[in-house]
């Protein structure tokens, strides 16, 4: 057992809350009266709530071994559809979400259907699609913000509980939620299986091009749920907000995937990369570092990242071949002490 | 000995042992300037080694002398059935590959020169060939001009060795002759060829001498004339050894589990497969004889179509992997890495993965005790070691990961079973294991249908086999009418004619006396 609780706690495992352990102490020392002050953690929190639900959605795609690289403009048309919706037609704020939803879902589906029907890359594809979502962005809003969306969604993302907006809730839900389908049942199984070996998920029988879709459907919908969530924190449309987060949602995702699960995507690990990612660039900006830090820090982080997984798979592998050989020559040793064979040739 | 000129490769008293295996034993060999050397034998009988050895991917054994020319100078050039081309690319490109070009990198390249030169050389070898087209668009025997074209394009004199492994292993009847035209004109230019085939008619048309392997050593060296169809098929098969071992007791078999009418696929002209409960039925066939589509084709996974399927009596109706699982068919492809199994995964993953409802609980949950429980289980009857089922399957060694892709078959309960080349990559140990859990499999009532290029194994573990040539089934043996290694080798090599028609007389077909033909 203590074996297995000092494998949990290696820095091999959980490497992402060793590192936010050191930043913690040096950031405290260096600059103890901001850094330490709760309301700083408070809108750490708030403000990556977002990032984090869009990693989240991310994980999904990329388990099932898609990539979605239009995963920022989804969000920012999510923002944008649901202020045009509520603002320029007057919509309610209940089916101004559940439109937006769809809006969403729709794209994913849109993405699926060309990444497995017209068997496009699901990197080009994506990338096309992201393109083509930030013209109709574009096109929706004028490239003006809209403005006044009203209290009613304003309070979806404003509202505290024990101190923390509703968007760190909801986070947390949707994180558990996906944790459950991922990792606990039959669906997650061939989600995970489609990603690691499409063709062999194939030949077990699993249906690889709905799973591909459905993944892509949800990771989309998602996306645009987060940027609702912009909005409502806002009050506002913003059609500019969406390639920003692209960037910190993958490497969150990526650096999520080194942690917990041995190289495997996985949601928890994701949210807590969002966070130490996040404290590292507030640390940073607190000690008066400039304005083009987290952009650095992020992109710094996801190389590390996938170069370090890399590393660390190819150090496993070695590992067990290593242990095969001694486990064989201890054997080969043994039985060759009686055997015949043992008389070394000549 | 060698009828040609002076000796260019010189090989004496290689050896090469691998842990538990003596892949070669004491070979000795030379290929003269001009001179065309066939290398035949079966499946392991250490082929490949020889050209890895040659090749430098294998250190050989001590003692082994390898001289290249007298003067040492002469080169080794290897051209793999893969060819090594890159499809995209015209011939000019591909020749230009790897060679330094006049200008340096970044001045343009010299495009009318370059297109007139490729043009020359491809037309040394016999071939008008549009020299601008991609190479993937070519004929198979254009592409395989080209490589050597290539190959010889960067040599500095002609007094080098040219190692074509299975060249032909893709072409058709013509294609065949334009290759050899090309081959011959490399000979006459002083250098020496080693070709590589399973077809023994393109090596009686085109060597000047034949060498042949069998279990690790050198058996024959004869000089042309020296031999027809029979004495190679003699050669390569080894003594025909009375009716291996006769199983004692050929399976109880059931009615038929699986009916295949008109399976058709690139390398199978057509064929009806019929597989009966609690048998095992062996597909043979030398590469490229259709051997390899067999399996993937009824499963739905590869190029081929089925006519109509039925499995315990019911039609399957349009053929997906799906389909076929759920109609009790489980297929273990050849390729594990690729096909067989998710490697990333861990062993219960993978085992449990064709097969997840049983394990649904309320809210779609899965109970991963229940799994472990079973997986423990498999773990236990397959013999996986080591027994660790929350590792990925990557780090398991080839043996045992064959027995996870097994088990996981085994768990559906199939009524048909199809594997491809069920040991390949198994290390002789796991072997018999495979072979007991693919009887057992059988003695349960499945249907097993094993397509392998290895006959041995065929004649050990099958109560029946279907020989394929040329994309069809050419015999059939059965357990008791002379099941053997030797037979199996023989009837896949089988008749003297390049196409099936035009008999080329002489030489009587040499496999009517010891297997029943295919009706």
């Amino acid at each position: 057992m203590p074996e297995k609780v000092l494998r949990a706690l290696s820095f091999r495992n959980i490497s992402a809350l060793w590192i936010f352990a050191a930043m913690f102490i040096v950031f405290a020392i260096w600059v103890p009266d901001t850094f330490l002050e709760w309301n700083t953690w408070k809108a750490l929190f708030d403000s990556q709530a977002v990032t984090a639900i869009l990693a989240v959605g991310l994980v999904i795609a990329l388990s099932a071994g898609a990539f979605d690289l239009a995963i920022g403009t989804e969000l920012g048309l999510g923002a944008i559809f649901v202020a045009w919706l509520m603002v320029d037609k007057g919509m309610g704020v209940v089916p101004a979400i559940v439109l937006t939803l769809i809006a969403g879902a729709l794209i994913g589906l849109g993405n699926g259907l060309l990444v497995t029907k017209v068997r496009i890359d699901s990197f080009i594809a994506t990338l096309g699609v992201s393109s083509v979502l930030l013209a109709l962005i574009a096109w929706v809003s004028s490239s003006q913000q809209i403005v006044g969306v009203g209290s009613s969604l304003e309070k979806l993302g404003t509202t505290e509980i024990f101190g923390l907006t509703l968007p760190v809730y909801l986070m947390l839900a949707i994180g558990a939620g996906v944790w459950y389908v991922l990792e606990r049942t039959p669906l997650g199984r061939r989600v995970y299986a489609t990603g690691g070996n499409i063709e062999a998920a194939r030949l077990a029988g699993v249906r690889v091009a709905a799973v591909v879709v459905c993944s892509l459907v949800a990771c989309a919908a998602i996306a645009s749920f987060a940027g609702l969530l912009v909005t409502a924190n806002l009050g506002t449309g913003d059609p500019t907000i969406g390639p920003a987060y692209l960037l910190p949602a993958f490497s969150a995702a990526f650096l999520g995937s080194t942690q917990f699960r041995g190289g495997r995507f996985n949601v928890w690990g994701t949210i807590v990369a969002v966070y130490v990612l996040a404290t590292g660039v507030k640390g940073l900006q607190l000690a008066g570092a400039p304005i083009w830090i987290p952009d650095l820090f992020n992109g710094v982080a996801l190389l590390l990242a996938v170069g370090l997984a890399k590393f660390e798979a190819t150090a496993t592998r070695a590992g067990a071949v290593r242990r095969l050989l001694r486990m064989d020559r201890r054997r080969g040793g043994g039985a060759g002490a009686g055997g015949p064979a043992a008389a070394p040739a000549e | 000995m060698t009828q040609g000129g002076d000796p260019l490769l010189r090989v004496r008293g290689l050896s090469k042992t691998f842990p538990g295996l003596k892949a070669l034993d004491d070979v000795s060999l030379e290929v003269g300037s001009g001179e065309i050397v066939a290398l035949v034998g079966q499946n392991g009988s250490g082929k490949s080694t020889l050209v890895k050895v040659l090749a430098g991917v294998h250190q050989p054994d001590p003692g082994a002398e390898i001289e290249l020319g007298e003067d040492g100078r002469a080169g080794l050039h290897f051209i793999h059935q893969d060819l090594g081309l890159v499809g995209q690319l015209s011939t000019i490109e591909n020749l230009d590959l790897g060679r330094r070009l006049g200008r340096g990198a970044l001045m343009p390249a010299p495009v009318r020169e370059e297109a007139r030169r490729a043009e020359e050389l491809v037309e040394g070898f016999g071939a008008r060939i549009d020299v601008r087209a991609p190479v993937e668009r070519l004929s198979a025997a254009e592409r395989a001009i080209v490589a050597i074209a290539r190959a010889l394009d960067g040599w500095e004199h002609d007094r080098n060795v040219l190692v074509l492994d299975e060249p032909t292993a893709s072409l058709h009847g013509d294609e065949v002759d334009r290759l050899f035209v090309a081959v011959r004109r490399v000979a006459e230019r002083g250098a020496g060829v080693i070709f590589i085939s399973h077809r023994l008619d393109e090596v009686i048309e085109i060597a000047d001498r034949v060498v042949c392997l069998r279990d690790g050593r050198l058996i024959a060296d004869v000089p042309r004339g020296g031999y027809d169809h029979d004495d190679l098929v003699e050669l390569i098969a080894g003594e025909a050894l009375v009716a291996a071992e006769e199983a004692a007791t050929p399976r109880d078999r059931g009615g038929p589990v699986l009916r295949a009418k008109g399976i058709r696929a690139p390398t199978i002209a057509s064929m009806d497969l019929e597989l009966r409960a609690g048998e095992i039925l062996g597909v043979s066939g030398v590469l490229g004889s259709g051997r390899e589509e067999v399996a993937a084709s009824i499963f739905g996974s590869g190029q081929g179509t089925v006519e109509a399927l039925e499995v315990d009596g019911k039609a399957v109706g349009e053929l997906d992997p799906r389909r076929a699982i759920a109609a009790g068919v489980a297929y273990v492809p050849g390729d594990r890495h690729r096909e067989g199994a998710v490697m990333k995964m861990t062993v219960r993953e993978n085992m449990t993965l064709p097969r997840l409802r049983p394990l649904r609980r309320m809210m779609g949950r899965l109970d991963r005790k229940e799994e472990r429980r079973e997986v423990d289980r498999w773990i236990e009857r397959v013999a996986v070691r080591p027994a660790e089922p929350e590792r990925a399957l990557e780090l398991f060694s080839g043996g045992n990961q064959q027995k996870v892709v097994l088990a996981k078959w085994l768990r559906n309960e199939p009524r048909a079973l199809l594997m491809d080349e069920p040991t390949q990559g198994v290390d002789v140990g796991a072997k018999a294991g495979i072979f007991e859990l693919i009887a057992n499999a059988a003695a349960a009532g499945a249907g097993v249908l094993v397509c392998s290029s290895d006959a041995k194994e065929l004649a050990l573990i099958c109560d029946r086999v279907l020989v394929m040539r040329d994309g069809e089934v050419v015999a059939e043996v059965a357990r008791g009418t002379q099941l053997s290694e030797a037979g199996l080798v023989r009837a896949g090599l089988g008749a003297v004619s390049k196409n099936g028609n035009g008999q080329h007389g002489g030489t009587p077909a040499g496999d009517g006396a010891e297997v029943s033909r295919h009706a």
